[in-house]
Parts: C-alpha cells; structure tokens; sequence
C-alpha cells in the first residue's frame, strides 16, 4: 500500500481479507447452458475463495465446462440431454432433485446466481434454486440475460421466469440481448458484444466480492449487506462507469450516469437500496469520494440503505471505475431489530480507531431518528425526500423512471412492447 | 339569427377548445380558441383525471372569454388504443303495399344494423353510415323511391366504455352538454380531405404526439379507421433513452433539431443536449439522434401497412396519403413514409380560408370536429338532432347519426 494513503489502513496489517467477513463462503453458480457460459468466462483476480458451481441437465454441456463443481440432475428423463427450452420441464426436474441441490447449497452465504432466462433449465430451474438457496439462508443475486425481444415467444417465457426468480432473490439483475448490441464501440461484433455481457456479470460480482472480502479505504461487513438486501428484490439498476487523469472520479461518474445499462426500459430510475463500489488508483480522495457518491445516492433517489464501499488498487494508477447495484424493494423496508441502522452503525464503528477508516463518509449526517422513519416508508414515496438535489442538472427532474413507465399495460403488438425504444428492438446501435 | 357551438379535443400533449359561430345554418366563423397543456394523459388515454380536468376546463374558460359567449353543447374527439371498428348491416323489407320507401323503413334497418350490442365494457363511440342501398343500388334518398328491400352500412366504432365516459365526463364537469362524440380521424379528415378527394380514395393519418390516427376512404366512404398507440411522445421516449437525457431536453431537441432521415451533413455534428452549456451538458452526435427517430418512424409505417394489409392499394387511393398532426411537422417524414407505404405520401394543406394560426397540423382534428358536427349525417327525413340531446343516453346503446 502507498504510504499517502496510510490514515485510511489502519487495521490493513497483515491480510488483505476483511476479518469481519472471515467464513463467509459465497458460490458463483450458473443454472443451464447460457449460465455455464457466464461461469466459464467470468474473471476474477484473487477470489479463489468464490466456489464456481454450474447446474444443468444436459451431460455434455456440463462436462466441457471449466467450472470447479458440476451437477447435473434429471438424468432419468431427459436421458443427459437438454430440455429443449422446456421450462416447465426445468422446473420439475429441478424440484425433483431439489435434495442433490440443497446439498450444494449448505454453509453457502452468498450466492450469485448466473442463468439465462430463454432456456428451460436456466428459466425452470433457477427460481427453483433461488428458492432452495433462500431456505438455506443464503443472499441471493442473480444475473439473468434474457433474449432478444424479437425472439417472441421466448422472451415472453423469459419475463414469467423473470417474475418468478424476483419472488425468491434478493436482486436479481436482468441483462437483456437487447442492450447488449448498445454496448462497446460502433464497431464492436456480436461476440465482443457478448463478452461485454460478461464483464457486466463479473463487475457485479467483483464489486459485492470486493466490498465483502477486501479490505480497503471504506469497506461494510456481510452482516450489513445481508440487511440491506434482506428483502424482496423488485426492479433493479447495475451500471458502471470509469474515468482516468486528473478528474478521474468525476469522468468515472459522467460515464456511469450514461452506461448502456442503466438506460433500458425495465431498469429502476431510483434504488431503494443502493450499493456502490469505487475503485481507482493511489490518487483517489476521501473528499472526491465523499462528493461523488452523494452524487450518485441523489440521481438514484437512493434511501439510507447505502452499501459503499471503496478500494485503493495501486495497479489501476489514474484510473477510477465505478459499479453501482440498486433494488427498489417489494417488502416495506422494515428496520429489523438486531441490526442497528446505518448511521449508529457506522458511528459506533467511528468510536474505535482500530476501524476508522469506515466512518469517513457522511452519511454519518443522519440522525437516527430520521434513519427509522424514512427506513419505514414504501417504495415509491421518495420524490419528496430529496429536497436538496444537488445532482447533474440533466439527471435531476423527477419523471426518471422513463417515459411511459406511469402506464399500468404495456402496449404490446405482436409479441413486441411498442412502448420499448425501436432501436433497442431492432437492433439498431446507438453511439453516443 | 346565428348559433354558438363547441368543439374539444382533449389530446395527450394539449387539450384545445374552439368555439364556433354558425350564421344562417352555413357560414361557420371561429371566434375562440384555446390550447392548453395537458399533463395527465398517455397515448389518449387518461392516466390522471384531476390534471387532464384542469386543463381541458382551462381551455373551455379561456376559448369563452375570447369568444365573450359561452356554450352550451360540444362537438367531442375520442381516440385511444382501445377504439376498434366494424361494418354493421341492417336491412329492412319495405314496408308499404305500393313499394315506395319511406323514413320508417330506413330506421327499422337502422335498428336493425345497430341491435348488435358491444361486448360488456365496451360502447359505441360512433356510427358512420355509408350510402344507402335500394334493392343492391346505392342512393342518396331513397325514400318515395319505389323498391323491395333497403339496407343501411355503418362503419362503427366502439371502445372502451370507462374510457369514454370519463372522456364525456370531463365535459359534464364543466357544465356542458356533449351534442356528439367524434372519432378523432374522422374528424381530421373531414378538415383535410375534402369530398373530392375522399372519392377519388385517401388515407389520412393524424400523428399526434400519444396514438397514431388513421382514415381511409373509398369511393368518397369510409373503409376502415384505426389508432395506433404510438405517437410523437416515442420519439421523445426514444430519444430520451438512446441519448440519455431527460425527457424534456429530448423533447426540445426533437423539435429543434429532429428529422426522419439522416443526411450526409449529419456526419460531424454535434448538439448540445440543453444549449446553454452548464455543467452536466454535453453533446451527442446528430447522427445518433437522427438513427433513433428514423427506426421508430419507420416502425411506426410499417405497423400502417400491415394493419391495412390489402387496403393499402395505390389504384384506390387516387389522393394518395396525406400526414397531419404535430408529428407530421417532422422533416422528411412524408419520404419516408412513401418509401416504407409504397404510396405516394405528402402532407395534409388545409382549405384556405382558415387563418395561419388555425392551419396548422396540430389542430387538424380540432377544426374537423366542428367541420363533421355542422354537416347533416343523419338518415333522410330524420329530424336534426337538437344539440343538447343528453349524450349519456346513447352510451351503450344506440346513435343516430
């Protein structure tokens, strides 16, 4: 570590894990073939301690993985192949063996769950495991890709499995085909498309991964992430942005505010519970951060339920990325009793100079009173609390959640939602 | 001795009120108009009554006073996704032992083609009657003509009922009485396709900023009307996401800088998204802009043609097509349209007469309202509705147009 940034490692000794994390297993796991592909491609530096498990039940697709734990299941039915898109198939074969899957899934307190919803075992079977692994106690992300929405039928099989996996995860990350063809340079082919969907994937992973096993400049513990998405994830919001030089943290922010991603129907304006994950080089200020995470909890209207974390890499040099994960929530955010809300928690926390490098942020500002009563207001009250904007002027404004999202039906004509952008359905790259 | 009537439409970006004056039954004079904002609706239809109420009554309140009259009775436009229409027939037997037609014969076909109810939740907005048929013969007035059988064709349009009556009522709320409720195409035609052109056969497509109205006659009839539920706010809502800016700045630059087909000169420019170049503006290529809006309008032009299918016949629409609406203000369009319809396309003119403020495409339907509610559509021999007739009466039942 860089001597500059010395105040802020005080307890950075001699591991670079997160005591407070010490034990807490977490399991990457890819549901059918476009999960496996998702497992095999994921990249990660230094998280041996992430078990990679696919699922699938068709025997090929799962022996060429390069994944380090295999499971296959409904062998007595479909003889080792596939479902052939069958999700009804998926589902009952999943809950048939649920008893092989549970097994996979004890002492697991993390789990990202990989599974692209067009498929019959991915859209079958993951709500299946979702709702295994819930049981079993475990936070539950997932990341699903879903098809292209010209692929018709298949994308509407993939909205009901959509639907049915947001009843059992804590978040669950859509990232449609559709989005895919906006991402990367106006040149880039289908497969660098492709690839970039999975980068999407690992920069989710690696950002929770990071917050909860390293340590750095501003970490929370998994007992807290675990709070803060202990609900019903509803819509969600993933995006990232980088910058590099001298204004590296505010280019960082302007390429987050017009990631792709975060520009999609379907994607949640505003995040009830919002994580945010900064990483840059040894330059990165506690002043820069503190601003421009507030900046980022305002465009995202974001409550107290804030996870931030930040993290020196000394290899990144000038360069700073941002990861942002929001969950509007379906349950109330009731504060639960056994953990105390964010502002105590981070005060008491300030009182031990052991683990001052948490209490730099000011979200300290709250008061505990206020923290209890906005933690109780539901989902879509926020508008007003958010007196003093003091965002990006063009992101400010109140009408975020696009343009047509006020309708309660979609304006559906064959197969195709008319209301969703056509460039986005056609296929047609946007370069801005 | 002259007559005060009304026109509204409550439209997704405006609601505007005009108020006419008709002297000696013929000469229709405008002497108030008024638009006002309308934030409380999508694709015509009302998402929050309280705000569309406001507007519309601001507009009525302002249109009075201009004209320093008030009125009693309004010429009302329907649309929204939910209006579909249907032939309906009725024929009846002529009644007298001579075989001379009389008026009683032509209401029992009339009943008889308007018994058919709509479905539960469902009303007629509208019945548009094609000529009357003597004996398989078309005839003006067939009445004293000496025949077997009459039959009577309605072009009828029904809707969702909740959705109309919560149309009618924001007139109700304001104390007037609905004389009519117009299909917004029909309306918009009868402005811009005269009768020589309805005969020689045209399509009219209204493009406002919620739904997409369409009208296409045929041999001086109508042969089918239809919305479709995209409008010039997708543009907006395209150009918002694609450039990912707020709704409003997308707004501005679609009508500032949009067009429907890129151009060479695209190529190296940039636009500044808000103009002033505070901090959080930036720019976005035109380029960009101009892809976004050109795939929607193509869409949009080919849902046309598939929802006309065989109907889209270059021999039976001599007039061709013609574009009006706020939309249709959009460079290029008209092109492009010719490209995906394979029809000749041009934008609608209005009959002169109509000063420069009121010729404009937004207000198409508008004028129209008043234009169809001053002409006769009633059956031959029937006594001209007295305007103030209660409209709710006809919800779900019959129309005597």
């Amino acid at each position: 570590m860089n001597t500059n940034q010395e105040t802020f490692f005080e307890t950075n000794d001699d591991s670079s894990l997160n005591n407070n994390s010490f034990g807490i297993r977490a399991k990457v796991i890819g549901v059918g073939g476009a999960g496996i592909s998702l497992v095999d491609g994921l990249r990660f530096d230094n998280f041996d301690f992430v078990d990679n498990l696919i699922i699938d039940v068709d025997i090929k697709a799962v022996a060429d993985s390069l994944a380090s734990q295999k499971l296959t299941f409904g062998r007595r039915h479909t003889r080792g192949m596939g479902t052939g898109g069958d999700v009804n198939l998926g589902k009952r074969l999943a809950e048939e063996e649920k008893d092989k899957i549970r097994k996979e899934l004890e002492g697991v307190d993390l789990i990202f769950l990989l599974a692209g919803l067009g498929g019959g075992v991915g859209g079958g079977a993951a709500p299946v495991v979702a709702r295994l692994a819930r049981e079993h106690g475990a936070l539950v992300f997932a990341f699903t890709p879903l098809p292209f929405s010209w692929e018709k039928t298949r994308h509407a099989q993939a909205e009901e499995c959509l639907s049915e996996l947001r009843k059992h995860a804590n978040a669950v990350i859509p990232l449609p085909n559709d989005s895919l063809l906006q991402m990367g340079g106006e040149d880039s082919t289908a497969l660098e498309c492709f690839a970039e969907a999975g980068r999407n994937v690992s920069r989710g992973i690696a950002a929770i991964c990071n917050i909860v096993y390293k340590k750095g400049m501003i970490d929370v513990d998994f007992s807290y992430l675990r709070k803060v998405f202990s609900g019903r994830g509803g819509r969600t919001l993933f995006g990232y942005g980088k910058g590099s030089g001298t204004e590296g943290l505010r280019e960082a922010l302007r390429d987050l505010l017009v990631c792709p991603m975060l520009h999609m129907p379907d994607v949640s304006k505003a995040a009830d519970i919002l994580l945010i994950f900064i990483q840059g080089g040894t330059s990165l200020s506690m002043s820069g951060l503190q601003s421009v995470s507030k900046e980022i909890r305002d465009s995202f209207k974001a409550g107290e339920d804030v996870v931030f974390g930040a993290h020196v890499d000394e290899n990144l040099g000038e360069e700073v990325k941002i990861t942002i994960l929001g969950v509007t929530s379906l349950d109330p955010l009731v504060p639960t009793a056994d953990v105390a809300p964010v502002a105590q928690q981070v005060l008491e926390l300030g009182k031990n100079p052991k683990q001052s490098h948490r209490s730099k942020l000011e979200i300290t500002n709250t008061s505990p009173e206020k923290t209890s009563s906005m933690a109780t207001r539901k989902k879509r009250g926020r508008k007003s609390d958010n007196k003093e904007q003091n965002t990006f002027f063009f992101m400010e404004a109140e009408n975020q959640r696009g343009i047509f999202d006020d309708l309660p039906s979609r304006n559906m004509y064959e197969g195709e939602d008319l209301d969703v952008p056509s460039y986005l359905r056609r296929g047609v790259k946007i370069v801005i | 001795m002259s007559k005060i009537i009304g026109a509204v439409e409550i439209g997704t970006s405006c609601a505007k009120a005009l108020v006419g004056e008709v002297t000696e039954g013929k000469s229709l004079n405008i002497v108030g108009k008024s638009v006002r904002k309308n934030e409380g609706m999508r694709k015509g239809e009302i998402v929050d009554f309280r705000k569309v109420a406001s507007s519309v009554h601001a507009a009525l309140e302002e249109a009075e006073k201009m004209s320093g009259t008030t009125v009693d009775s309004v010429y009302l436009a329907q649309t929204g996704a939910h209006i579909k229409g249907s032939f309906l027939r009725g024929s009846a037997n002529v009644a007298s032992p001579d075989g001379r037609v009389s008026v009683d014969d032509l209401q029992t076909a009339a009943n008889e083609a308007k018994r058919k109810q709509p479905a539960s939740g469902r009303s007629y907005v509208h019945h548009v009657r094609m000529p009357i048929q003597l004996d398989g013969r078309s005839v003006e007035d067939p009445v004293g003509m000496i025949g077997k059988k009459v039959e009577l064709i309605y072009w009828s349009i029904e809707g969702d009922e909740s959705a109309i009556r919560m149309n009618l009522d924001l007139a109700h709320n304001y104390g007037l009485e609905v004389a009519d409720l117009i299909l917004s195409s029909i309306a918009s035609s009868t402005m811009v396709a005269g009768p020589d052109l309805r005969r020689a056969g045209v399509l009219v497509i209204d493009l406002g900023a919620g739904v997409t109205d369409l009208a296409l006659y045929r041999n001086g009839n109508v042969a089918y009307t239809g919305v479709i539920p995209v409008g010039g706010d997708h543009l907006t809502g395209d150009l918002s996401m694609g450039l990912r800016v707020l709704e409003p700045y997308a707004e501005e630059l679609k009508l500032e800088y949009g067009k429907a087909q890129s151009d060479p000169s695209d190529a190296d420019q940039q636009l500044w998204i808000i103009g002033n170049k505070t901090i959080g503006d930036r720019k976005v290529p035109r380029k960009t802009m101009t892809d976004i809006i050109h795939v929607r309008v193509v869409e949009l032009f080919e849902i046309i043609s598939k929802e006309l299918g065989d109907l889209l016949d270059t021999s039976e629409l001599g007039a061709g097509v013609l574009l009006t609406g706020g939309a249709s203000r959009l460079p290029g369009i008209e092109q492009l349209a010719s490209k995906v319809l394979g029809v000749p396309v041009t934008k609608a003119n209005f009959p002169s007469g109509l000063g420069n403020e009121l010729a404009q495409p937004e207000n198409s339907t508008v004028l129209g309202l008043l234009h169809y509610g001053l002409e006769d559509h009633g059956l031959p021999g029937e006594q001209h509705k007295p305007t103030n007739s209660g409209f709710i009466k006809k919800l779900g039942g019959l129309i005597g147009i």
